[in-house]
């Protein structure tokens, strides 16, 4: 099945996510499959004091060659995008060192061409099709992912692949091994047209990088250095509303005006109007949807993020 | 005076103190608990906080208080109250501040803490009549660092560092009983779940001084493996499984607030989350099912005796 010839370029693959969406191990089947294939692998996930639906990232790094390099890949042959919200948020930064010839694989219900027609960077668009719609089984297409990018490789077998997943689920229920298993073949098979399509080494321009910015910071007294913070409130210029995967939204005419999803919302995000209709501050809603289980008049559904312009309450 | 202001949850503030923007994971039940306790404890406090998932509430220079905040490490957020009553006090005396600059000090950890690291100097500064209000949201591990297991995590249940067949063998530790073996003012167990009962033991906790401690269960999304969505049913499967009881002692005196009654089947419960899903996949596990089923019906026959 390789097509290519023993190299001893470096694979530079970079995995964007949420918390929780099975990033991390994405990242581990993947790294775990080259591993597999004889290659010396790098696999690490980066992710903040942020939880659950925070942006996060995973590098895996693959070459027949000991691997000199660590950190952050800022110039990667392939980015896996597990979650196409993401690629509009600056922070989470997945167009970063995307040039014509990195290979960016999004999980994403439009095509290729509506990805290239929107970032200008982009060419080499491959399009996974979402699987799972439910939120439970989002980590199922982490699985998918993986698959998908073993294949883009193109070094990889399907029999790494599965022993790769049947390593990292080692212990874990048959069933939820198997459902693994199904996806991250499926996704691979998907991918069969493009195998290979990834270039180990062509992100990488040789040039060597830049040395970081150092700030020199003066010597301040303790009681100016100190990590102190002197006014209230200030979280709530986190914009914690990027988290967010599915927006809740209020349907007044249901709304029995109870306030029950106000006293239990976790974050504190629902208020109540004059009227006693909750108003959602979507600027930090993190989706985490409690309000729509506990709304005893089902009066607040679900909505896809991200929702229409227009059709944003 | 001991007339409550809490009959149903219409009576809980729609208008929340708390900020939103924290770190937290989405629809962690820690965090709802805290909501509900902080509308009610107002900005006049001050919290002193042990290291643990709710340390990343107030992360430089981001904090959701509308007062003070100060971190602690994981055995020591008693001590640190002392020092910040004495403080106060000292203010106080010296007319240095008012009485209407006062601030109610309030520990707030993790079960780690509480349960583990932090216990003997929680133990002193009830045996030394400290004025504080402690509230522990028990996630039943060490969530910030992964979900290991802590002296909270509950027989049966997988961990981090628990990964056996039958999941942890051991028993979660009755803290509310150690707690209340030191007849402080206040001791209550309290579920975000429940959030009239909540209310209405931090509202007493509030009108007693002396050492008052609060133990709320905080169903944990990440480290229990569940749908953030299922939070609030979480916590009140693990009530009406007569798994947490809502109780209170005062001076001693023990009171169940909220009874299950009819108790449902403890597996209801477990079934919701992954930590115990090795109880029901492959096969059924019937023995550690029976033990922690065992476990509650022997709680609530010796009370309801
Ligand atoms: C003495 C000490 N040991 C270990 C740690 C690392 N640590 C930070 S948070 C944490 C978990 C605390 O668990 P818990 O108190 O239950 O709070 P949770 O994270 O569950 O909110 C640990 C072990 C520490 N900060 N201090
Ligand atoms: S790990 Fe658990 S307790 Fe900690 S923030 Fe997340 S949900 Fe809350
Ligand atoms: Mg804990």
């Amino acid at each position: 099945m390789p097509k290519h010839h023993r190299s001893n370029a470096l694979f530079r693959i970079r995995f964007h996510g949420r918390g929780g969406q099975g990033v991390k191990t994405a990242s581990r089947i993947l790294g775990q499959a080259f591993f597999l294939a004889g290659y010396e692998v790098q696999d690490a996930p980066r992710y903040g004091a942020e939880r659950r639906g925070a942006t996060i990232f995973a590098y895996v790094r693959a070459s027949h060659d000991s691997i000199y390099e660590r950190g952050i890949i800022r110039r990667p042959d392939l980015v896996v995008v597990a979650d196409e919200t993401l690629v509009e948020i600056p922070a989470a930064g997945v167009l970063q060192g995307v040039t014509k010839t990195t290979v960016v694989l999004i999980h994403s219900k439009l095509t290729a061409e509506d990805w290239i027609k929107r970032y200008t960077p982009l060419e080499k668009v491959v399009i996974l099709h979402p699987v799972k719609t439910r939120r439970q089984e989002l980590h199922l297409d982490s699985a998918a992912c993986a698959g998908a990018a073993a294949c883009l490789a193109g070094v990889i077998t399907r029999d790494h692949l599965q022993r790769a997943i049947e390593e990292e689920f080692v212990g874990q229920k048959g069933s939820l091994v198997q459902a693994n298993l199904t996806q991250a073949l499926d996704a691979y098979n998907q991918m069969a047209l493009d195998s290979g399509l990834v270039i180990a080494g062509s992100g990488d321009q040789g040039t060597t990088p830049a040395s970081p910015d150092w700030i020199d910071l003066p010597f301040e007294a303790a009681d100016i250095s100190a990590p102190t913070i002197h006014a209230a409130l200030t979280s709530t210029q986190v914009t914690t509303g990027l988290w967010r995967t599915l927006r809740p939204v209020v349907d007044e005419n249901i709304c029995r005006r109870c306030g029950l999803c106000s006293s239990y919302c976790p974050e504190g995000v629902i208020s109540l109007d004059d009227q006693g209709i909750p108003v959602i501050d979507y600027v930090h809603c993190k989706g985490c949807l409690v309000c729509v289980v506990e709304c005893p008049a089902h009066a607040i559904h679900a909505h896809p993020e991200p929702v229409p312009e227009g059709e944003q309450t | 005076m001991n007339e409550t202001h809490f009959h149903s949850i219409k009576d809980l503030s729609t208008h929340h103190l708390l900020g939103a923007g924290t770190a937290m994971c989405a629809g962690c039940g820690g965090l709802e608990a805290l909501q509900v306790i902080y509308d009610i404890l107002g900005e006049k406090t001050v919290f002193i906080n042990a290291a643990g998932c709710m340390t990343l509430l107030s992360v430089y220079p981001y904090t959701p208080f509308r007062g003070s905040w100060l971190y602690t490490a994981m055995a020591s957020a008693p001590a640190g109250a002392q020092g910040v009553r004495d403080a106060l006090d000292i203010l106080l005396e010296k007319q240095l501040i008012g009485t209407d600059e006062d601030l109610q000090t309030v520990v707030l950890t993790g079960d780690g803490s509480a349960y583990g690291m932090g216990l003997s100097a929680t133990s002193a500064a009830i045996e030394r009549g400290l004025d504080f209000l402690y509230i522990c949201y028990d996630n039943e591990g060490y969530g910030n660092t992964g979900h290991q297991s802590s002296g909270a995590t509950p027989h049966g249940a997988r961990t981090a560092t628990c990964r056996t067949v039958h999941g942890f063998s051991g028993d979660k530790k009755d803290l509310f009983a150690i707690w209340a073996a030191h007849r402080p003012a206040y001791v209550a167990t309290v579920a975000g779940a429940e959030p009239v009962d909540l209310a209405r033991k931090v509202e007493k906790a509030c009108r007693l001084k002396g050492p008052r401690l609060l133990i709320a269960l905080a169903p944990c999304p990440t480290g229990w493996g569940y749908d953030p969505q299922e939070t609030v049913q979480v916590g009140k499967l693990a009530v009406a499984c007569g798994l947490w009881p809502l109780k209170e002692a005062v001076q001693g005196k023990i009171v169940h607030t909220k009874p299950p009654g009819k108790r449902l089947p403890v597996e209801t419960y477990l079934k919701t989350q992954d930590r115990f899903a090795h109880l029901f996949e492959p096969q059924r596990d019937e023995q550690t099912l029976h033990e922690i089923q065992e476990r509650v019906d022997i709680y609530w026959r010796e009370w309801e005796e």
